[in-house]
């Protein structure tokens, strides 16, 4: 066919950053999953803890309230305080982690869309680094970031000598939970770039961490041995996290042992994920 | 139409049919590989402590062991391994074909939906059977087969050792069975069947903290009261701990009402199920 | 059903109407569901007022059929409510209201509909791990029959659509038209009465697609209900006995094509005449109040008629032919499914 005038031509006008692409898969997954009306409602669930301790944290200051009562202080902020306040949120971001984590890969897996995206000049490590920020930024909104605003509540409250002699509990607090949101998020994006299925990727992460949590107790009990916990991941992640907060349990095992464990189950996590998220598929047999 | 009179031949047939069709998809697969791993993961490590134990000489206590193998049994292996492989394998049975969409092809069957209810559950049935009485009988063989086969006799033969492993075999059917159900409903109620896994897992972590009114409204209960060997609820071993304070300890279940229970427990569940499927529509774009 | 019965309306339609009978031009209600023999019944495909609903979701609305042995081709627009016609017959779904029998059975009773109904459906999935002659013979083996007698149907049906090569492959491996042809084996391999097609045709090549097309029809020849879905309308044109015009969820008309041209008289018939004198011919044909239109064709061999009554037209002609002009060929230009289709259909879609 001969071609009388050549008016198509491929477009050159302005493009966006690159190094911002990543966030375009971030957009339509927290679409995706702030659709649900029950996500929601849990992730605003997820605030009430935090609000409760920053009007605990008030009151234990309120001198008013400490005069009724006759006492110096309600409870001792320390420490154990924002471990505590550690412990509660990472079970919530648990459980928030199991609702969005499965549906960020399997749909795309089950529905084929992977070839679709790397057809374009979008790569594997950008898609990953788009699924990942969705749930290290809800994670986040739900751990560290409340855990420093009601460490700045307590030094306001307190005074800068508080906040100057206990600044160590501010680096405790973001390098606790950014453990757990790693180890969380990595697991949760490794199943659900595995499993196919949403709903069974979100029962493969609670099998995980609850037959973890079994098998090492079984390890233990019929080896005589306390490396049976190096397969239950919450008592790693609380063997590390609980030297930063100068807290000790007799259930743990060594930091240096479980930070290596840690690093192993991320490292494979890594390791499926780079199986996995890739352009195309092969069905055998 | 009189009892007799029904085409139980015909039914049997179609029965066996989804058997083969099912029994497939269940044994033998990558997919399946995880269930495979739950189950005889305790068979891993009551071989290596017979190992260790053979090495060192094997002068293990034999009533020790028995109280291990009952604790493992139970808290592990009952409420860990049986319960997700239940969930794998009957969560799957329908939920699975509707995600799959190939639950039309049995639809399309002339095949009434209550005899495909029953022979998907005896489908998921015999595999979790299979995979998990293989592995009783395994555990059973790895934790006290580093004994002397003189006190190994003495312990099977005039002993109770052999009705011990009787009983846990039947224990073991009857998680399968009970769990199953449930599991086999769940799938049809909830589009997401992780919702009452994690309440059941949740109700049945906790049954032994729960009033002794409250324990009885779960299957584990039941399944506790038949095991031969009775383990206490709190296993920090500490006896001053608040979890042991609040540990419930009630009366076990008579055997036959723990038996006839689980088993009625079952039928109701089945009869429930076979009313969903026969309202059942097929509308795979909902999913 | 044909033209020549007249118990049966050819047309029935909400929304634009389209007139019924000869020189109705009253807008009309959709007929009340017709009222057959309980015999005629059980040798029919009966819809009875029937609509489906998916929540506020329209699937079909007030749909009354009764289809006969042949191919009847359910035809529409993406969205019309073939695939739901087609659920609803065989119990897929359940009608929101109204009742479908099937040869006398009801949809509800699946363990005696589907030793007579086999169902190919769009769906292009199938279960795990299974080779093409399994797939087939496990589900032969659900109805009861014996391992000789499944392991015999399903090496017929798997022959019939030409797929004994492949048969012992895993369907996981099969390109789109060899799984829709494994389909459309399981669909028939327990022989049965009525066998409804969910657009059989997609994904196969020309070839493959001419020899179902023949599987079809001796099919049909054979006794069968065929009940088939597609978009592809010279095919549907060149296959099937009668036609259900399907569109927003409502028939908009069925029977024969023939029969369904002629009911539509707001678009006068057009036919296509070759001849030597073109001119003479319009001028014999205008004095007729009949005759709407005469258009002479660009080469001059001939012209294109529009007439509000065909058979009166064709009467004409016999006569202009013993005058003297030669007429060497006379067609009609838009009596086919493609025609019909554009004219009903086309019409509700709202303007570009």
């Amino acid at each position: 066919m001969a071609v009388h005038k050549r008016s198509y031509h491929s477009y050159a006008g302005e493009l966006s950053p690159a190094w911002s692409r990543f966030l375009i898969v971030s957009r339509y997954a927290y679409e995706n999953a702030l659709s649900s009306r029950f996500l929601v409602a849990f992730f605003a669930i997820c605030f009430f803890y935090p609000l409760g301790c920053a009007l605990a944290l008030y009151m234990n200051h309120n001198e008013r309230l400490l005069a009724i009562f006759h006492v110096s202080s309600f409870f001792a902020v320390d420490a154990r305080f924002f471990y505590h306040f550690q412990n509660v949120q990472g079970a919530l971001a648990f459980i928030l982690t199991a609702l969005v984590g499965p549906g960020l890969v399997s749909p795309d897996l089950a529905n084929h869309a992977l070839p679709l995206y790397f057809c374009w000049p979008f790569s594997r490590v950008e898609y990953v680094l788009g699924k990942l920020f969705v749930l290290v930024s809800m994670l986040s909104l739900v751990t560290w970031i409340p855990g420093e605003v009601l460490y700045l509540i307590q030094s306001g409250l307190a005074g800068a000598r508080w906040m100057w002699s206990n600044l160590w509990i501010a680096a405790s607090i973001f390098l606790g939970s950014a453990i757990e949101i790693l180890v969380f998020s990595l697991l949760a994006l490794a199943l659900s770039a595995w499993i196919k299925r949403k709903t069974v990727a979100g029962a493969a992460l609670l099998g995980v961490f609850f037959f973890g949590a079994g098998l090492g107790q079984a390890i233990n009990t019929v080896l005589r041995t306390r490396n049976g916990s190096l397969v239950d991941i919450t008592n790693l992640i609380a063997s590390v996290v609980m030297p930063l907060f100068h807290q000790q349990s007799r259930i743990t095992v060594p930091a240096d042992r479980a930070s290596l464990a840690l690093l192993a189950i991320s490292a494979f996590c890594l390791f499926l994920l780079e199986k996995k998220v890739r352009a195309y598929e092969v069905v055998r047999g | 139409m009189s009892f007799e009179r029904l085409p139980w031949a015909l039914w049997r047939a179609q029965i066996l049919a989804i058997l083969r069709l099912e029994v497939r998809k269940t044994f033998f697969t990558r997919r399946g590989a995880w269930i495979y791993l739950l189950a005889f993961a305790p068979v891993v490590l009551y071989a290596a402590h017979s190992f260790v134990e053979l090495k060192n000489g094997g002068h293990g206590d034999l009533g020790e062991d028995s109280h291990i193998f009952a604790a493992i049994f139970q808290f592990f292996f009952l409420r860990l391994a049986i319960f997700f492989g239940c969930v794998g394998i009957f969560g799957n049975l329908f939920r699975g074909e509707v995600l799959e969409k190939s639950l039309h092809y049995y639809f399309l069957a002339p095949l009434r939906r209550e005899v495909l209810v029953v022979g998907k559950f005896l489908s998921g049935l015999l595999a979790a059977t299979v995979i998990f009485s293989a592995s009783t009988l395994l555990q059973f063989i790895s934790v006290y087969c580093y004994f002397s086969s003189n006190t190994l006799q003495e312990f099977l033969f005039h002993e109770h050792g052999l009705a011990h492993l009787a009983a846990y075999l039947g224990v073991t059917l009857l998680a399968c069975i009970g769990y199953g159900s449930v599991f086999l409903a769940a799938g049809l109620l909830f589009r997401n069947p992780l919702i009452p896994t994690v309440v059941i897992l949740v109700w049945e972590a906790v049954n032994g903290f729960l009033p002794a009114i409250l324990q009885q409204m779960s299957v584990i209960f039941y399944l506790k009261s038949l095991c031969p060997v009775a383990v206490n609820e709190s296993m920090t071993g500490d006896s001053h701990s608040l979890l042991d304070l609040l540990a419930v300890n009630p009366s076990p279940a008579a055997p036959a009402t723990a038996i006839l229970g689980l088993l009625v427990l079952c039928l109701i569940i089945l009869a429930l199920s076979s009313l969903q499927v026969r309202r059942m529509q097929i509308d795979y774009g909902a999913e | 059903m044909n033209a020549q019965d007249k118990d049966i309306p050819l047309l029935a339609k909400e929304g634009p109407r389209v007139a019924a009978g000869q020189g109705d031009t009253e807008t009309h209600h959709p007929p009340a569901p017709p009222q057959l023999r309980r015999g005629v019944d059980d040798q029919r495909i009966v819809f009875e007022d029937v609509s489906k609903f998916y929540g506020e979701v329209l699937g079909v609305n007030r749909v009354n059929l009764s289809i006969p042995p042949g191919i009847t081709s359910l035809v529409g627009p993406n969205g019309s409510g073939k695939t739901t016609l087609m659920n609803l017959m065989t119990g897929l779904v359940a009608p929101t209201r109204g009742r479908i029998t099937l040869l006398g059975m009801s949809p509800r009773e699946p363990e005696r509909l589907f030793h007579k109904v086999g169902y190919c459906t769009q769906f292009d999935s199938f279960p795990k791990g299974l080779t093409g002659y399994q797939f087939v013979y496990s589900y032969l083996r659900l109805f009861g029959h014996s391992h000789p007698a499944a392991a015999r149907l399903a090496e017929q049906a798997i022959d019939r659509v030409n797929l004994a090569d492949a048969a012992h492959r895993l369907i996981a491996g099969y390109s789109k038209g060899m799984r829709q042809r494994i389909k459309l084996a399981q669909a028939m391999c327990h022989k049965p009465t009525v066998l409804v097609l969910d657009e059989p045709l997609n994904g196969l090549d020309p070839l493959i697609r001419a020899e179902t097309i023949a599987l079809f029809r001796s099919l049909a020849q054979e006794g069968l209900y065929v009940i088939i879905s597609s978009h592809v309308l010279h095919e549907v044109d060149a296959l099937s006995d009668q036609v259900v015009l399907l569109s927003n969820g409502y028939v908009v008309a069925e029977g024969q094509i023939h029969g369904v041209r002629e009911e539509i008289h707001e678009h006068p018939m057009q036919i296509l005449i070759r001849c030597n004198r073109p001119g003479d011919f319009a001028s014999r044909i205008f004095q007729q109040e009949y005759v709407v239109e005469a258009r002479i064709l660009a080469d001059g061999q001939g012209l294109l008629v529009k007439t509000r009554d065909a058979d009166r037209f064709y009467l004409l002609l016999n006569r202009i032919a013993q005058s003297g002009i030669s007429i060497e060929s006379v067609a009609p230009a838009d009596d086919d499914v493609l025609s019909v289709y554009e004219y009903l259909i086309g019409a509700e879609e709202p303007p570009k």
